[in-house]
């Protein structure tokens, strides 16, 4: 704000000596300041020292970019249009200092206009990077380097059992090598628990608002599409087919997922995980989908954040299972009817 | 003039309340945020990090820092406790097998001396879902009977998924903040 430096004229009366001597070099100071600012700003480029030269090459060069702007068609012009606007900007701040301040307003304001129309040709030409995490939020990087060590010997906190007055849900627990079949239709179950499996295969067929999911050994799990979350915990050397809103994988080891989300799933210590896509059919099943939100591919299932690995590059965590390892759509013929065992 | 009295007189003229959103992952911290905002919550990513939110309180100000709920960044919790006069636990009352992880982080939560002034609302989210505990089930896992004395404390219902009980919370906790903070009004 070089012309507030002009008004040094004091209305106010200073009684105080000091704080009057004070104020004088202060005064002072800024004059000097000025004085010196003039003298550097004297070698600049003639053809600018007056306001309409300025508007004049301002006005040129904005309409070559405006001209850019619109014959652009490829990314590659993009950087040159970007940089023009830089240069452009430059231009008005080489020439601040002599010119008012509406003209100071009205240059800016035409640059940032030129900026929101390059954002939208850029948005247009070229498609949105996608999101990915970057370093900076990592505050123990020693702790994270040790990753790759600890992933091995991950082990569960200690949960001291308490007895609560809790009662049990709806659920597959504690089983061994069986195929365990449920039809949620027309049933009222809003959660619904998987726990406590070895070699078993589960079959769910419907929708439920929840599916809670832990210790699982060797299993296999087909599931309908889930409104709200699922979460899992403690899973090995599984096979899950599962679509939900939400998605959170604990402590999943040598397991494959085939996902379909609405968010990005996540996973938390664990590793040797590989995901794909959905791949499960019953009678009915797009009508399910369709409720849950979840009828169209989101691409979700290899966005997947490891919240033990929160840096740009790949997690070691998890990979993309290789196309010809997949397994083929699951189809659950014969389950309509079918409530099985519980 | 105190330095509580300063800080007082700040707050009032800004009418403005630190609000901390904490819980265990899943709980649906973010979806009640989003709700209470009258925002779209049918795509919600597990929160990694934190998202801050204003938004216009009645009278108030209320801003809102919701932090995510998994285990690996729960330690970093206490890097939001400074200044915060309402803490909002979150419950997923059909998560039955975590309530002991959730008394347990409620616990250690409740012992920290920056958070000793605020007050607690917590929300037993969820009840939207057959299955799930009733709030007055939720007190009684949580002992919060047993709670410190001087704490205002409320438990409240709600589905974050159809919006019931949120507002009567945030009421809550609300009015009971500006009660202790702009005692002059």
């Amino acid at each position: 704000m070089p012309n507030m430096e002009g008004e040094e004229t004091p209305h106010r009366q200073i009684p105080d000596e000091t704080l009057q001597k004070k104020h004088q070099s202060m005064i002072d100071r800024l004059a000097a300041r000025r004085q010196t600012r003039l003298e550097t700003r004297k070698p600049d480029s003639p053809d600018s020292s007056s306001t309409s030269a300025f508007l004049s090459r301002f006005n040129d060069f904005k309409n070559s970019i405006t001209t850019q702007i619109e014959s652009a068609a490829d990314p590659s012009c993009l950087t040159d249009i970007s940089s023009s606007i830089s240069d452009l900007e430059k231009l008005v701040a080489e020439n601040s200092y002599r010119l008012p301040s509406y003209e100071i307003r009205a240059s800016l304001k035409t640059i940032s206009d030129l900026r929101q129309n390059l954002d939208t040709l850029t948005a247009h030409i070229v498609p949105k990077k996608k999101f990915s995490f970057k370093n900076k939020p990592v505050k123990k990087e020693t702790h994270i380097i040790n990753q790759d060590t600890e992933c091995n010997t991950v082990s569960l906190p200690e949960l001291k059992k308490t007895s609560l007055p809790v009662r049990d849900s709806p659920g597959f627990r504690d089983k061994q090598s069986q195929v365990l079949v449920k039809n949620f239709k027309g049933s009222e179950i809003g959660e619904f628990t998987i726990s406590g499996l070895d070699s078993c295969e589960v079959k769910l067929v419907g929708s439920v608002n929840a599916l809670f999911i832990n210790q699982l050994k060797n299993c296999k799990v087909y599931v309908g599409p889930v409104m709200g979350s699922i979460l899992i915990e403690e899973v090995e050397n599984c096979l899950l087919v599962l679509a939900s809103h939400q998605i959170r994988i604990h402590f999943a080891k040598r397991s494959d997922f085939y996902l379909r989300a609405r968010s990005r799933p996540i996973i938390e210590d664990s590793n040797e995980v590989r995901f794909a896509p959905y791949c499960l059919k019953y009678k009915g099943i797009e009508a399910d989908l369709e409720v849950a939100g979840l009828n169209e591919e989101t691409g979700n299932w290899t966005n997947v954040d490891d919240f033990k690995w929160l840096r740009a590059v790949q997690s070691p965590n998890w990979s993309v299972l290789p196309e010809e390892e997949r397994i083929g759509t699951v189809d659950l013929v014969d389950l309509e009817c079918g409530n099985g065992t519980i | 003039m105190g330095l509580l009295s300063i800080i007082r007189k700040i707050k009032k003229k800004e009418k403005e309340m630190r609000i901390l959103m904490v819980g265990l992952d899943n709980s649906g911290k973010t979806t009640i945020v989003l709700k209470i905002n009258g925002e779209d919550t049918s795509v919600i990513s597990p929160t990694l990090g934190f998202n801050i939110k204003t938004i216009t309180y009645q009278k108030y100000t209320l801003n809102i820092w919701d932090v995510g709920g998994q285990r690996t960044i729960r330690s970093y919790w206490r890097n939001y406790f400074e200044q915060t006069d309402g803490l909002v636990w979150v419950v997923d009352s059909s998560d039955l097998r975590r309530l002991d992880d959730c008394k347990m982080e409620l616990d250690n939560l409740l012992k920290e001396e920056r958070l000793s002034g605020a007050s607690l609302l917590i929300l037993a989210n969820k009840q939207d879902i057959n299955g799930a505990l009733t709030p007055t089930e939720i007190a009684k896992v949580l002992n919060l009977e047993a709670m410190d004395k001087t704490r205002h404390w409320k438990i409240v219902g709600c589905s974050a998924y159809t919006g019931e009980g949120l507002l009567e919370g945030f009421d809550w906790l609300v009015q009971d903040i500006a009660s202790r903070i702009y005692l002059l009004d």
